[in-house]
């Protein structure tokens, strides 16, 4: 493969145009990583394209958007991947600013009412709260999680319920009341076990299916559901 | 100079919404719907015709006459097809609330449609003969 075709979703909200398809020819190099072909669009053929990046090492989460079908990092895709022929959209069902980029306001207000950071009830220690080994292995899983939007995205739940908090900031939830550390299981449970918490979830895995960082995220949410139920039941 | 894509084929298959897109428990959660309302509007046409056959011992015979006519084995093909999906699948959907197979949710629903097309063909076998 020499070249490839790179379609790219374009829109600006100024300019009082329909969103379209530009379609450029790029040339391919070995190795070749989506983001890397929307840099050298931006480069050579045209400065207009807006898409968001940083770290380009698949870590900060920032360049998610819709590839071929599915939702992935632009940073973590290989074109040799996908064909002669990849399309880029930006991630669907959430407000599109302009070209690549979308609006996650909701998806971080949705994330903050899980309350995303640690409640312990003790004193500050001097250094540091240390944990067993043994205990943060029960969350090296929901760690991974980069906050891309990727799952949220994806979520048929999303796309229909407003309120529905998505993936993951249900998934954030489950990684403070699995960790040995945090004391506020009880607040966020009340928060998560409603119809906008982990009720609404069907358990339709896209979440799992698309999350770059192979989190089972739809595993979690059915350990919330256990631990909303037992806490109503006994 | 970028080239306007027009090709309607590469626009719907843009979309997450295309079917094309879907992963195995996007499907599973689709068809679980549609059989899901499948049936309920079964239930109300079900109601419908047995109610043909309550004017007297004759009607009755007759009813079961109809119902014995090829349209209407394979309409219930379709019913039965639909039925078997949508009770295995919400198998699945329970152990899922149990915790069981949540990390082999794909392989669960392969396994859901062998034990239906499974079933399925048995079905058909038995009524086939009466066609």
């Amino acid at each position: 493969m020499d070249e490839f075709t790179l379609r790219i979703f374009r829109f600006d909200p100024e300019d009082g145009q329909e969103p379209r398809f530009d379609a450029y020819r790029v040339p391919y190099r070995d190795g070749m990583t989506v983001l890397e072909a929307l840099f050298e669009v931006l480069d050579h053929q045209d400065g207009s394209i807006a898409f968001r990046f940083s770290c380009r090492g698949a870590v900060c989460g920032a360049c998610a958007m819709f590839i071929n079908g599915s939702h992935r990092l632009a940073c973590q895709t290989q074109v040799k991947s996908l064909g002669p022929e990849v399309t880029v959209s930006p991630l669907p069902h959430l407000p599109v600013i302009r070209d690549l980029i979308v609006d996650m306001e909701p998806f971080w207000r949705k994330y903050e009412e899980i309350k995303p950071y640690l409640i312990a009830n003790s004193e500050p220690p001097e250094k540091e709260r240390p944990q067993d080994p043994e205990d943060r292995k029960k969350i090296d899983e929901m760690i991974n999680c980069i906050l891309c939007g990727a799952c949220y995205s994806s979520c048929p739940m999303v796309w229909t319920g407003e309120d529905y908090l998505g993936p993951a900031a249900l998934l954030k939830a489950y990684r403070f009341v699995a960790d040995s550390r945090d004391d506020a299981s009880e607040e966020r449970l009340a928060v998560v076990s409603t119809e906008k918490g982990v009720w609404r979830c069907h358990t339709v895995f896209n979440c799992a299916e698309v999350c770059p960082r192979s989190i089972n995220i739809t595993w979690s949410l059915q350990q919330l559901k256990k631990l909303a139920v037992r806490k109503a039941l006994f | 100079m970028p080239e306007r894509v027009t090709d309607p084929s590469v626009l719907r298959r843009s979309r997450d919404t295309w079917p094309g897109n879907y992963k195995v428990g996007m499907w599973a959660w689709v068809l679980h719907r549609i059989t899901g309302l499948g049936l309920v509007l079964y239930i109300f046409l079900h109601i419908l015709v047995i109610s043909t056959g309550l004017a007297g011992p004759a009607s009755f015979d007759e009813m079961l006459h109809r119902l014995h006519s090829p349209v209407f084995l394979v309409m219930d093909s379709v019913v039965l097809a639909g039925a078997l999906y949508h009770s295995l699948n919400g198998i699945r959907l329970l152990l899922f609330d149990l915790g069981i197979g949540v990390r082999r949710q794909r392989e669960m629903f392969w396994a859901v449609m062998v034990v239906a097309v499974a079933l399925f063909l048995v079905a058909v076998a038995k009524v086939a003969p009466l066609l």
